[in-house]
């Protein structure tokens, strides 16, 4: 695709292109490798004044590494970057923001102990022989509160605050700085959807105010809503820098994945009129999940919508037995159960890929193989001593199966992608064939073409008869997949929708009744 | 990620084999066989703590009180043989330390104290048990047929070798097995590679650690007999404190990770060999034994730093 001069950076001996201002910020040719890996090569892109720029490309594509090079964190090995188009060579993070040049990385870096107002202005306090001056400092405080408007507590301390809160503290600390460019990698990734509108509206205000906002996203909707400019990379360089105007949804994972990829759905199959596996009934644990019933059929697909916090994540722990129940009954097969433990659950044949894989699901250091039958190992033992070559050939068999790309099954799992890392977690279970699978968050942190992948498999397993319970924050995967949606707000089932159900009508009732939404 | 794993192999291998070629040629006496089965000999009970704590070190959790757990074993030993003769004693030695270890690891398990300071508080108590249980004063072994038989049995020579190194090596060895082949061995990785994942995969995480400080208490049982029959006694003093710390020094010189769920046994081998060697090789130069110590600190420094680079934290 042909980009406009105004937005083409990619002649990096070009010097200033395009209208009489030059750019805030050029990096021109910069490289940078970790080890033998390419994390960056030849890349060229030029940040307009008062712009927003998205960044988009899938895992490992090198946008965040393009952004923490900018923002001092990565000194290229080569190349060089532009300020005003004066050449700068940042050592530190610290170098960056001297130059007005802010990053807030996806690791929020604030001291959790001190309050809003001193994270904000560490570092840069309003002094009197030496001392902070406390009086000045909440002046400069209201001041900055003014322009932004976030409404934040200014005493409160940082630790206890929610991630969209902290965010913001990030942002105005960087203002405070005077920055002319805030990179945010990933802002939008922890939060609600009605957080992410509102921080949208405030990249939409600083960029009016003359501020340049650099956006490093998956979510390519959002990048779409509020860019102005869209660079696209693929494999360590940049595929295509252009007007945000001129992409689609579609045009930046074709430039992504550097083929045309589907992006639908697979079909559903019919409900079937099967017996049902499993029926909660009045489920309940402290104020995360209340009187929470209902009941999946063999081979269907119930999905769980809501807001982070709703219960979904919470309610699927219960009926794996990872965590207690107050109250309620779980049913199998009409037989009630009782699940003490997962390992309990899984002997009902209760299966559960976790919301976080790292922390929840794989052991990073080990193998593929004995992630893969992590859960099955007893199945493959004699007098409690491990057969390797049948473990090996099951290994293999689900490896093969699942299409998990990686050198072998040796491999340890740290080194694969988040794709990769997610399909290991589904061959842990698949090993086991379990009646009830539950997953939370398959694809979170996936690439579009695995994405596409886990979702077949989830279908696919469906038609062959097992009961699935997704649960997803994003409510496209869940209406997309799904023959039936619950609703859950504030540990309570609010609403339930059919296979067809619209979107609107699924977020108004996970949102309630305070609604806000632009589609 | 597998080039690091084998450099970390390779590099704690060449450095034992380093250390053995440069003791070789700049002494005449370190390559002589009763030197050599000396190292062996001097260092059975720091092998068999070492491969314990090494499970007990992948597994994610601390055993402090292994040289408590082997002063009540020595006790035990040496009150068992009066009671019941030396097979009663090895049993009641073995059965002291397994106790203690299946109190460690029931005490943790239920409160969840983090274990480095639990079993820190265990270590006092049980060397108070020990202070109780011996009166304070020296156990010795009355019969002497007893202790003569003790005696043979682990300081007799086979081999030109002392029996402690035989048994030392056996422990070790199915210890190493069992970590390495055993489904057991796997669940004590997963376990300490990352304990939530394991409990959602069904490994119960608290059964397996409290296997894991039994086994630990065992190899401290194991280390109170040889003491019993070394020296035909046991006493409150049988073990000093510095135990669990040089094992766990050792671990991880050897290079299983401080942090959990990578290690294996025979780093626990080559880790005992490596500050043994350092030990021996000052000894035969002659240099003066206060940077020995020093010598050790600044190795074992290095091979966390080494660790924790090599892990990219």
């Amino acid at each position: 695709m042909a980009a406009t001069p105004e937005h083409d950076a990619g002649t990096p001996a070009g010097g200033r292109v395009g209208p009489a201002a030059g750019p805030l910020v050029e990096v021109r040719a910069i490289s940078k490798h970790f080890g033998g890996v390419h994390a960056l090569a030849d890349v060229s892109v030029a940040f307009g004044h008062g712009t927003v720029h998205g960044l988009v490309g899938e895992n490992g594509a090198g946008k965040s590494t393009l952004a923490k090079a900018i923002g001092g964190v990565h000194q290229p090995n080569a190349g060089e970057i532009l300020v005003d188009d004066v050449p700068v060579r940042f050592s530190s993070p610290r170098d960056a923001l001297e130059r007005g040049i802010a990053l807030i990385a996806q690791e929020i870096a604030l001291v959790p102990d001190a309050t809003v107002e001193e994270n904000i202005f560490l570092g840069v306090e309003p002094r009197r022989a030496g001392m902070v001056n406390r009086v000045a400092l909440r002046r400069a405080y209201r001041e900055l509160e003014e322009r932004v408007g976030f409404g934040l507590p200014a005493g409160q301390t940082v630790g206890r605050m929610r991630v969209a809160d902290r965010q913001k503290v990030e942002i105005m600390r960087a203002l405070a700085r005077h920055a002319r460019m805030i990179l945010m990698d990933e802002p939008t990734a922890a939060l609600t959807a009605d957080e992410t509108e509102r921080l949208l509206d405030v990249v939409r205000m600083l960029s009016a105010e003359g501020t340049t906002i650099v956006l490093v996203s998956h979510y390519l909707d959002e990048v779409l809503a509020v860019s102005e400019t869209v660079t696209v990379m693929r494999d360590a360089r940049v595929v295509r820098t252009g007007p945000a105007s001129a992409e689609t949804a579609q045009t930046l994972v074709s430039a992504m994945v550097g083929r045309e990829v589907d992006l639908t759905y697979p079909p559903k199959a019919l409900v079937p009129d099967a017996p049902v596996v499993l029926e909660a009934r009045g489920l309940c644990r402290g104020s995360a999940v209340r009187d929470v019933s209902f009941a999946v059929r063999a081979g269907e697909i119930v999905g769980l919508a809501g807001l982070v916090g709703a219960g979904r994540t919470e309610t699927a722990r219960l009926l794996f037995g990872a965590d207690r129940l107050d109250e309620g009954q779980i049913l199998l097969d009409g037989e009630p159960v009782h699940l003490h433990r997962p390992l309990d659950a899984i002997r009902h044949g209760i299966a559960m890929v976790p919301e976080s894989r790292k922390d929840e699901g794989l052991l990073l250091l080990r193998s593929i193989r004995e992630n893969i039958t992590l859960a099955t190992l007893s199945e493959h033992s004699r007098a409690g001593f491990v057969l390797r070559g049948s473990e090996e050939r099951r290994a293999r068999a689900l490896f093969e199966r699942l299409d998990v790309r990686s050198t072998g099954t040796e491999a340890t799992v740290g080194s694969l992608s988040g794709g990769n890392q997610q399909k290991v977690l589904f061959a842990r279970w698949l090993a086991r064939t379990p009646r009830l699978l539950i997953v939370d968050e398959p694809t979170r942190g996936v690439d579009v073409a695995a994405k596409g992948e886990i979702h077949r498999l989830l279908v696919e397993l469906a038609a062959g008869g097992l009961a699935l319970i997704v649960i997803s924050s994003e409510i496209e995967e869940v209406l997309g997949l799904v023959h039936r949606t619950l609703a859950l707000r504030e540990g309570r089932v609010v609403g339930e929708f059919g296979p067809d159900a619209e979107r609107e009508h699924v977020l108004h009732a996970c949102f309630g009744q305070v609604q806000e939404l632009s589609a | 990620m597998t080039m690091r794993a084998r450099a970390r192999d390779l590099g704690i291998v060449f450095f034992f084999v380093a250390i053995f070629v440069v003791l070789s040629v700049s002494t005449n006496t370190f390559l002589r066989q009763e030197n050599l089965l000396n190292i062996l000999d001097q260092s059975s009970e720091l092998l068999v703590l070492t491969a314990a704590i090494t499970v007990c070190i992948v597994a994610g959790i601390f055993d402090l009180s292994i040289a408590s757990t082997a002063t009540v074993a020595a006790i035990a030993t040496a009150g068992g043989v009066n009671v019941a003769g030396w097979p009663g004693g090895i049993v009641a030695g073995l059965g002291a330390g397994a106790a203690l270890g299946l109190f460690n690891g029931l005490a943790i398990g239920f409160t969840k104290v983090n274990s480095f300071i639990g079993t820190l508080a265990t270590s006092f108590a049980f060397k108070g048990f020990a202070i109780v249980i011996s009166g304070g004063s020296v156990v010795a072994i009355k019969d002497l047929d007893d202790r003569a038989a003790l005696a043979n049995l682990f300081t007799g020579r086979f081999l030109g070798a002392k029996g402690v190194v035989f048994f030392a090596l056996a422990f070790v060895v199915v210890v190493g097995v069992i970590l390495a082949r055993s489904v057991f061995g796997r669940h004590v990785y997963a376990v300490g590679g990352n304990a939530e994942a394991a409990r959602l995969s069904g490994i119960r995480v608290m059964k397996v650690q409290t296997l894991c400080y039994v086994l630990s208490g065992l190899a401290a049982g194991l280390a109170g007999i040889f003491y019993a029959g070394r020296y035909g006694s046991g006493a409150s003093n049988s073990f000093s404190d510095t135990y669990a710390f040089q094992a766990i020094a050792a671990a991880v010189v050897g290079g299983t990770s401080i942090f959990g769920g990578a290690g294996a046994v025979w780093r626990a081998v080559v880790g005992v060999l490596i500050l043994a060697l350092i030990g021996n090789g000052f000894n035969l130069l002659g240099i003066d034994p206060t940077y020995q110590l020093a010598a050790q600190g600044v190795l074992i420094f290095a091979a966390v730093a080494g660790d924790q680079y090599l892990r990219g934290r």
